[in-house]
């Protein structure tokens, strides 16, 4: 016994620190410092010059937050557009994306699939481009005269110009909308424009983030599908139970923590996008495609409003932890009847019984 | 697609594959009926389509590369250009600073990747296997980092890089992404998976901490280590809003900044399709290697337990 | 115990950002001045042409006053300002445009060397008052541009027009546009944005703010009637929005013969000579609205930094830039007209063809300066897209809520 006892707990607790020192300092200094110093920011009216911690920058309260969510001018309208535009995106994008993934990755576990390799690596591959290259493809592709569009000219329907139409999807063609729907406005956006959906552009990001994401969910589903125990699977089969209801009743209820992942996930990066929008549109057309994330940079970056760039991006991440939550609510709520997963566990043990306990 | 922390975790989950497989029962033989023929065919035909729409836009980027601008206005779903030509590659190459950007998305990969690789593994071991006062608190604290989405971070980042006086510096641009807290919950559950014993029977013999760590347990963790190189370079390779914020010197632009003002128009009038589709091209490449190279690795690991 | 820890080592990390931020901020007032400090130069380009003219009157100045100068060409030139700004390190002369100079006038940001200038009378007087901020002259306009009428000489003689069909009117140019549009060219084709739509709102007497950018005139019958007859040109799809037609501004759809005419400034001939070298086109000007000629003008400056550590330098740099030579010069490099009274003869006559620019300079008006008009206006081009579909009287009662609140 050449060390014992605290010999060995103080070399470890030295060295423990050590180990950590760099990941803490660098994540202590470009994280969490950040956030301090733009809740600072959020709440000062430092103008863009010099430190904000210099001696000229007062403290002003609310007033940047209040310029964004209530001052009745030009701010709040384009936070009240942006957050519009983004919500449509959440709603449409986080769902599409999980369904997608969900759906190849059951595909591709399925047995007896030959190439599944190749599958899951067409299906994976765009996850790995960067968002910049994926978004000049789109511009391209879904551009007037481009192959989008050539495409649906098969079918003998004539496509939008996506990137430049700023129709709501929802509003079906129509130009303006009934006045008990254009007159009351919250956050300076018409009632009209908030039930409109996406802009027909947006939806053009919509489908980009489907692409690009479906296939780093499909991964999360696969693991998870492969963690599970096949002899339930064939215990349903065996009782007659169909592919469909076999899928319903039996997997998905144990994928319930990865559905949780992914839509946890999924709801944080999209309530953020910034990439696709800086690359493309800038918020172009009509301001369709302004997002928070990019609203904020634009404000601080390009307008020199630093207070009220910062006081979006605090508003944000406290739409994302309320987002996060609500979702979480609701999944717990729906929770697989506390019956079918006991049967699951039931039958699980009586497999392992007769496995260990010889014939039956 | 924004990589933040929890999301690069998840995916690094995604590519190991996961954890170990359930134990399997003696299969049920499944008979081979007409009905389930068709089925199988329905599926293999379903799983090709949806494969060639999501390989097809990648066929027409490489296609609408060679092609001139009015060819690929005119052409745009053909896969064979009218006139081959390389137009667009000369001017990418010889007219434009691309070259630079790509020296400098070459030089900041490099760097971020060795060091996450390095510092994640360190601090992943440190929470994994080192018992010391405080260990509990910074898994706490890591946690809550992760929890803090990117959008919050993008203007105060570039305060502090202003404060710190690294702003339009190459380590303006590495230092704050040499780590991240992700890579770190990789390796932590990683090494948690390796038996104690090994560690044990080392410190017995005298060796200290990070003789352990360097020389016995971090070559165990091939398959993890190659899922960090995998996850930090396309991380920093994609990278977009930092560099935005980190830099204003042209000679730092990066293959993200420089392709993403290409395609705003910033530096070139008009729609040049075949020049912006080329410099997209070209900026996938390095990452698709990358991924390709090592996700057999990773794949050959886990596929004891998956039947291909 | 363990919480303290790891406490007391947060602590100490923010502690130590913090010392060094209020170390900077003091650090930030009262920089010595040399007059040999190297200069920085940060221009936001219009292409190669444009850097390297500016480059090489830069080095000839550098050669002649000893001073060492760098051009940068910006990326994205606000954002750089922004950051060159709060960082303490900017750039010590940059363009600067008349969006930006409320904003880095009101912050402390610019040095306004105006007064030091010997000729300030030299220069166009609405130029002048372009940049004057709080009664002061903020900085030496640098050049300027006016809109005028692009049109397509080819496309001009197929439909059997002459010299004499040169619209003077409003109805003329919708007329001569109904007579130009056939399947795939559009008569006239501009971008839908206030920086093309507001020559007709200044042709009918209106424009959004006043001369001195101070009262808010959006709402107004002048301009109701200049986005009406728009709008009814659009619909009758005479004209053309630049994005409806697949092109990202009017030059490029003109290039591109998706319109026969279009409505655009100086930059014309260069993207035309670079780009589009086949389509022959002539600049005749704009029709005459209900209150006459009228027509939108866009200018720079040289802006100077005031935390630049060579102020003297950088004004003397300045004079030289904006002296009748370097200024020619830049004309011939990327087609700009002198921001100089002095050089007008000589311009016009070595560009004849675009001579309708510089004799806008009598009648042409600015963009409005008021400190955010910049984003209001963003607003107004996000409405006026869908102009074609539209209510101009909303369009225009919302810009004017928009800018009154600016003026406040």
């Amino acid at each position: 016994m050449a060390r014992t006892g605290s010999g060995i707990r103080r070399g470890q607790t030295a060295a423990g620190w050590l180990f950590t020192a760099p990941v803490l300092v660098i994540l202590g200094l470009f994280l969490l410092v950040p956030v301090l110093m733009a809740a600072w920011v959020s709440v000062s009216d430092w103008t863009g010059r010099g430190s904000p911690f210099a001696g000229g920058v007062h403290f002003v309260g609310a007033e940047n937050y209040g310029t964004v969510l209530w001052s009745g001018g030009l701010a709040e309208s384009d936070f009240g557009i942006s957050l519009k535009n983004n919500f449509w995106y959440v709603i449409l994008v986080v769902p599409l994306q999980t369904i997608v993934a969900l759906f190849l990755a059951v595909m591709v576990n399925r047995r007896m699939l030959r190439g599944r390799g190749f599958f899951r690596t067409a299906y994976y591959f765009p996850s790995v481009t960067s968002s910049v290259a994926i978004t000049v493809l789109w511009l391209f592709l879904f551009s007037a005269s481009g192959a989008v569009n050539a495409v649906i000219g098969w079918f003998g329907v004539k496509g939008p110009n996506w990137f430049n139409d700023p129709d709501g999807i929802f509003h079906f063609g129509a130009q303006t909308g009934p006045a008990f729907l254009t007159r009351p406005t919250a956050l300076g956006v018409s009632l009209w424009d908030w039930i409109g959906g996406p802009s027909v552009a947006m939806t053009a990001f919509v489908i980009l983030a489907v692409f690009t994401t479906g296939g780093t969910f499909m991964l999360l589903f696969l693991a998870a599908l492969q963690n599970l125990s096949e002899e339930v699977e064939e215990a349903a089969l065996v009782d007659g139970a169909s592919s469909v209801q076999r899928f319903f009743r039996v997997t998905l209820p144990q994928l319930k923590t990865t559905l949780f992942t992914v839509l946890t996930l999924g709801l944080i990066g999209c309530w953020q996008v910034f990439d696709q929008i800086y690359t493309g549109t800038r918020g172009n057309p009509s301001k369709t495609t302004l997002t928070p994330a990019y609203l904020s940079y634009q404000a601080a970056f390009g307008s020199n409003e630093w207070g009220p760039a910062a006081a979006i991006a605090f508003i944000l991440f406290a739409i994302i932890i309320v987002f996060t939550l609500i979702q979480r609510w609701v999944l717990a709520e729906r929770a697989v009847s506390k019956r079918r997963m006991k049967w699951i566990a039931d039958y699980q043990a009586t497999l392992a019984r007769s496995a260990k306990g010889g014939s039956r | 697609m924004t990589m933040s922390n929890t999301r690069e975790l998840a995916e690094g989950v995604g590519l190991m594959g996961g954890g170990t497989a359930a134990p399997r029962a003696p299969r049920v033989r499944e008979r081979w009926t007409p009905g389930r023929a068709v089925a199988q065919g329905a599926i293999y035909a379903i799983l090709i389509a949806i494969a060639v729409i999501y390989i097809f836009p990648f066929l027409i980027d490489i296609a609408t590369s060679f092609k001139t601008e009015p060819d690929a206005a005119a052409n745009p779903l053909s896969l064979i250009p009218q006139t081959w030509t390389t137009a667009a590659y000369q001017q990418l190459f010889l007219n434009s600073d691309f070259p630079i950007w790509f020296k400098n998305s070459v030089i900041v990969t490099v760097f971020v990747t060795a060091g996450r690789v390095f510092f994640d593994s360190l601090a992943g071991y440190a929470l994994a296997r080192l018992d010391f006062r405080g260990r509990g608190v910074i898994f706490a604290v890591l946690v809550a980092i992760m929890a803090v989405p990117n959008i919050v971070l993008l203007i105060p980042k570039f305060l502090v890089i202003n404060q710190l006086g690294i702003f339009d510096s190459y380590a303006g641009m590495i230092l704050p992404l040499l780590v991240d807290a992700a890579g770190v919950f990789i390796m932590k559950n990683f090494f948690e998976s390796i038996p104690v014993a090994i560690e044990e029977q080392a410190r017995i013999d005298g060796a200290g901490s990070f003789r352990i760590f360097w020389s016995i347990v971090l070559p165990m963790a091939r398959p993890a280590l190659i899922t960090i190189v995998i996850l930090s370079f396309q991380g920093s390779w994609n990278e977009l809003a930092h560099f935005i914020v980190s830099t204003s010197d042209p000679s730092l632009t990066t293959l993200t900044k420089g392709v993403a003002q290409l395609a705003s128009g910033q530096l070139s009038q008009g729609t040049q399709y075949p020049l912006k589709l080329a410099a997209g091209a070209i900026m996938t490449i390095p990452v698709a290697i990358v991924f390709f190279i090592f996700q057999r690795r990773i794949v050959n690991q886990s596929t004891g337990a998956v039947k291909e | 115990m363990k919480l303290a820890r790891a406490g007391a080592v947060l602590v100490a990390a923010t502690a130590a950002v913090a010392l060094t931020a209020c170390g900077s901020g003091f650090n930030s007032g009262g920089s010595a001045q040399d007059s040999k400090k190297p200069l920085t130069v940060l221009i936001g380009s219009s292409g190669p042409a444009e850097t390297a003219a500016v480059k090489d009157q830069v080095a000839a100045w550098s050669k002649s006053s000893g001073i060492k100068a760098t051009v940068q060409a910006a990326s994205n030139l606000n954002q750089q300002l922004a950051q060159g700004f709060s960082s303490g390190k900017p750039a010590d002369v940059f363009y600067l445009s008349t969006d930006a100079l409320a904003g880095y006038a009101s912050n402390g940001s610019l040095y306004a060397y105006g007064d030091k200038l010997s000729d300030k009378g030299d220069f166009y007087p609405s130029l002048v008052k372009s940049f004057t901020y709080d009664g002061k002259l903020q900085c030496a306009p640098k050049d300027f541009s006016t809109l005028q009428l692009i049109i397509n000489t080819d496309a001009w003689s197929k439909a059997g027009l002459t010299d004499a069909d040169v619209p003077t009117t409003w109805d003329q140019l919708s007329a001569v546009a109904k007579k130009l549009t056939t399947g795939s060219q559009t008569g006239l084709v501009i971008g839908g944005e206030y920086a093309r739509i507001g020559a007709f709102m200044t042709e009918a007497g209106g424009n959004l703010m006043n001369d001195d950018s101070t009262k808010a005139t959006a709402d107004s019958d002048a301009n109701l009637k200049a986005l009406q007859y728009v709008q009814d040109n659009l619909k009758a799809g005479d004209f053309k929005f630049a994005a409806d037609v697949g092109a990202g501004w009017g030059g490029e759809a003109f290039g591109k013969q998706l319109g026969a005419m279009t409505i655009e400034g100086n930059w014309i001939s260069g993207s035309q000579q670079n780009d589009y070298p086949d389509v022959k086109y002539k600049v005749v000007p704009l029709p005459k609205g209900p209150a006459g000629a009228g027509t939108l003008q866009f200018t720079n400056c040289w802006g100077v930094a005031a935390d630049s550590k060579n102020k003297d330098g950088a004004v003397d740099l300045v004079k030289a830039l904006t002296s009748k030579g370097d200024q020619l010069a830049f004309a011939k490099a990327f087609g700009v007209m002198p921001s100089i009274q002095s050089a007008a003869s000589e311009w016009k006559k070595e560009f004849p063809d675009y001579a309708p620019f510089l004799d806008a300079a009598s009648y042409a008006q600015g963009v409005p300066t008021a400190k955010g008009a910049a984003d209001v206006v963003t607003d107004f081009n996000s409405q006026v897209a869908k102009l074609a579909t539209g209510d101009p009287k909303a369009i225009l009662q919302s810009t004017q809520k928009n800018l009154e609140a600016l003026t406040k």
